[in-house]
């Protein structure tokens, strides 16, 4: 295992599972600024967790195994997702392969395992949570479905070591498939993270919460492990958003240098937009991400037109 | 100055009143319904000895009428299917004095919340049709009420709302109170609303009493509504915005909120504005200094709120999310007895301070905007431009020094009066009733509680997630309705 490889390892591992909560920080602390209040600090999140991890839990009844199982399967999910995705191009031989098709069921396993915890409890906030959970879920699947397509057509492969290697070569940035797959992925990023306009992250107005209802049954250290999951789909957004879409050519240290920078532009821009634009209203949301499926159709038209260079 | 006569030849606010038998209760009440005299609240009380008596506000261009009978077999018959707007009053009196309304079917429990939940909910039946049931207590801090929506995927098709979680009885220990220290009790009825609560009290006590209020005491009581006002409709609009999510509009004005209510304390020494208005006379006072620096701290306010409102009138985000949200029609506004900014926002001229000869409003007009839609961002702009109406109003109070104020005597005493003052939610009307220097008794009727079955109304049809918006639309008061 070459030095790069090792050190890609280790960010994928260490970044994704400690730096990962200090993404929502950011946002957070970056969100307070923009709108003249001093804010909390971003490591905040830290704190909530320790806090958590330090409580006893309470579970509710009656249960089954489903409901206790919903933690491990979203943590182990976000940590084999952490690991399949190359850092700066580079992966260390992890035996998980790196498909992008993998990676996206990796994240729906999560949403699966969460919604139907909220339906083995049953509790009223939880269920209209998770409904609206998959009913944001089919649209924002099929339409990274169609940004991986389209990131893969150049390509021919849709190993994300390949497709990081492709996106830091100028060349892909000539092709108006690219751009589409960009626009969308966008959309996709700020459905996934749970951001506004699709999802409110500060509020847990109980009759307008999408992600946060499934959680509201958890506590102690299995709400922090949730936590901790919705900050890893954070940390994994946003590498994959600059290893697809960040021009980042040059060796391994100059990539690893883009990847630094380019995470906290991400965060930036997240909350730039969480400040700039209300909540949508919650049947708009699909058609909202629809757009974004009809922009990926678009660069899927330019490609085929253009005669699949 | 002449001493102001309604047509009647009687003061201002003293009653006139109508006894009738239980018998023709019902008559005597849709007679003047039928008269065009608007329905202003239906009250129940338990003398010391005797049946409950029943009392009906209505007012008509000539004053005041109040029609009461005695329900000496417990039992009246309903005016809820001509008046919907008694809906509430008749079902809080039957849970209170156990009074029947005869034809009030169901008469569902308001306030008794030992009823089981067929009892007090509407049965909606059909497929997929479930309920979800938040409160009383709430993610947020805020009162308790517990809200029953009946839905169908995110659709409401109905909801009930159940308040009275903090009821203190405040009516019934205030009988037997001096008229002096009454006041507290319509005053801790709401924070928010204390300045009009006790005005209102004041006003009915001073009407019963024969004394009319001075020029500066007319105008002490104007600047504290109009104060009053302007920190509720600053807050309003901050709500608003955090209902979709939208912080920047959220802190701006909550931000001029905390202003207005640091200007409230300068002035009146109290941030809520508690204590500040009494029976018969008024302890505020301001040199033209001080009223020269509030003036120019409230014209900083109005052009901090012009600059930030026309930010906000070019999000699209978020006037996407007010458009067309609860519609209420004025015509169901004018049937379910709504008041206040939801009333004008759905096109109702209606606003009691056209009709305050004991305040400071000569030449004032009712503010209601063009395209009064009745939807959410109509009730936004409505306050909007009442803010802005009230700012120019309080520009105009505060160019004089102001001294205490005091009363003098011009009429005659009477045994029954009410108060008409308009809040930031809607007219609240306050009936007092002496023996003496006594308190017979008091009845409060704010306008959250009359437009609290119109919210009910307002989401039927709209999306679940909407609800918090669509509240914080009509901002209603749960303290005012747990009295």
């Amino acid at each position: 295992m070459s030095v790069a490889g090792a050190l890609a390892g280790a960010v994928q591992v260490l970044g994704g599972v400690l730096l990962a909560p200090l993404i929502p920080g950011l946002i957070q602390r970056l969100k307070a600024r923009l709108q003249g209040r001093p804010g909390p600090s971003p490591l905040q999140p830290y704190r909530e967790l320790r806090r958590l991890w330090h409580k006893s839990g309470v579970a509710p009844f009656p249960r089954t195994v489903i409901y206790e199982l919903a933690p491990p399967v979203v943590v182990a999910s976000s940590l084999v997702a952490l690991v399949m995705l190359p850092i700066g191009g580079r992966s260390p031989g992890w035996p998980v392969g790196h498909d992008a098709l993998v990676l996206v069921g990796l994240l729906a396993l999560g949403r699966f395992a969460i919604t139907l915890a909220a339906w083995d409890t049953g509790g009223g906030f939880g269920l209209m949570g998770a409904s609206r959970e998959l009913t944001f879920g089919v649209p924002v699947e099929a339409v990274l479905l169609m940004v991986m397509v389209l990131v893969a057509l150049p390509v021919g492969s849709t190993n994300l070591i390949a497709l990081s290697d492709a996106a830091a070569r100028p060349h892909v940035w000539g092709e108006p498939a690219h751009w589409a797959a960009l626009l969308a992925f966008v959309l996709v990023m700020l459905a996934e993270t749970g951001r506004q306009p699709i999802d409110n992250p500060d509020t847990h107005l109980e009759l307008t919460m999408v992600h946060e209802g499934p959680l509201l049954e958890y506590a102690g250290r299995e709400l922090a492990y949730l936590q901790w999951a919705a900050a890893a789909r954070h940390w994994i957004m946003l590498v994959l958003a600059t290893e697809l879409f960040v021009p980042h050519p040059g060796p391994f240290a100059a990539r690893l240098a883009v990847l630094v920078v380019s995470v906290p532009v991400w965060c930036g821009l997240l909350a730039v937009v969480e400040t700039t634009q209300a909540k949508m209203r919650v049947l708009r949301v699909p058609l909202f991400l629809g757009a974004g499926g009809l922009v990926c159709l678009l660069g899927l038209a330019s490609w085929f037109a253009g005669g699949g260079s | 100055m002449s001493t102001p006569r309604d047509a009647s030849g009687r003061m201002p606010g003293v009653a006139e009143i109508r006894a009738v038998p239980a018998a023709a209760w019902r008559r005597a009440c849709l007679d003047a319904h039928a008269h065009g005299e608007r329905f202003g609240g239906l009250f129940s009380h338990l003398p010391a000895s005797g049946p409950p008596r029943l009392r009906a506000v209505f007012s008509t261009p000539a004053g005041e009428r109040l029609i009461t009978c005695e329900a000496t077999e417990g039992a009246v018959e309903t005016i809820v299917d001509v008046i919907p707007a008694a809906g509430w009053d008749e079902r809080e009196a039957h849970d209170l004095h156990a009074i029947s309304f005869i034809g009030h079917e169901p008469l569902r429990p308001l306030i008794d919340h030992h009823a089981p939940l067929e009892a007090w909910t509407v049965p909606t039946v059909g497929e997929d049709v479930h309920q979800v049931a938040v409160g009383p207590i709430h993610a947020g801090v805020i009162e308790s009420g517990h809200f029953r929506f009946h839905v169908v995927g995110e659709r409401i098709l109905h909801l009930d709302v159940r308040l009275s979680y903090k009821r203190r009885g405040l009516e019934t220990a205030a009988a037997g109170r001096s008229l002096g220290d009454g006041i507290a009790y319509a005053q801790r009825a709401c924070a928010a609303c204390a300045v009009t609560n006790t005005v209102a009290y004041a006003q009915a006590c001073e009407a019963a009493l024969g004394l009319q209020p001075d020029d500066h005491l007319r105008r002490a009581r104007t600047v504290l509504l109009e104060l009053e006002r302007v920190y509720n409709h600053l807050n309003d609009i901050s709500a608003i915005c955090a209902g979709v999510g939208f912080a920047p509009g959220a802190m701006a004005y909550a931000a001029l909120k905390e202003r207005a209510q640091r200007l409230n304390e300068r002035l009146a020494w109290h941030r809520f504005l508690f204590d500040t208005v009494s029976v018969g006379r008024s302890a505020i006072s301001f040199d033209r200094q001080e009223a020269a620096d509030a003036r120019r701290e409230l014209a900083a306010i109005g052009q901090e709120h012009q600059l930030v409102w026309r930010d906000l009138r070019f999000v699209s985000s978020l006037q996407e999310r007010l458009e067309g949200v609860a519609t209420l029609s004025a015509a169901d506004a004018e049937r379910l007895g709504a008041v206040g900014p939801a009333a004008r926002a759905s096109g109702l001229r209606d606003d009691h301070r056209i009709h305050s000869p004991h305040l400071s409003y000569s030449g004032f007009s009712v503010a209601v905007a063009e395209a009064a839609s009745g939807d959410v961002a109509a009730r936004t702009n409505q306050r909007a431009l009442e803010l802005h109406q009230s700012l120019e109003l309080l520009d105009d109070l505060l160019t004089q020094p102001l001294e205490p104020g005091t009363v003098r005597r011009c009429g005659e005493e009477a045994s029954t009066a009410v108060g008409r003052v308009e809040s930031p939610r809607g007219v609240t009307v306050c009936v007092v009733v002496r023996e003496g220097d006594r308190l017979a008794a008091l009845h409060l009727r704010t306008g959250s509680y009359a437009n609290w079955p119109v919210l009910a109304h307002a989401v039927v049809g709209e999306l679940l997630p909407d609800f918090p918006l669509i509240n914080k639309s009509f901002e209603l008061c749960y303290a005012c309705a747990d009295r």
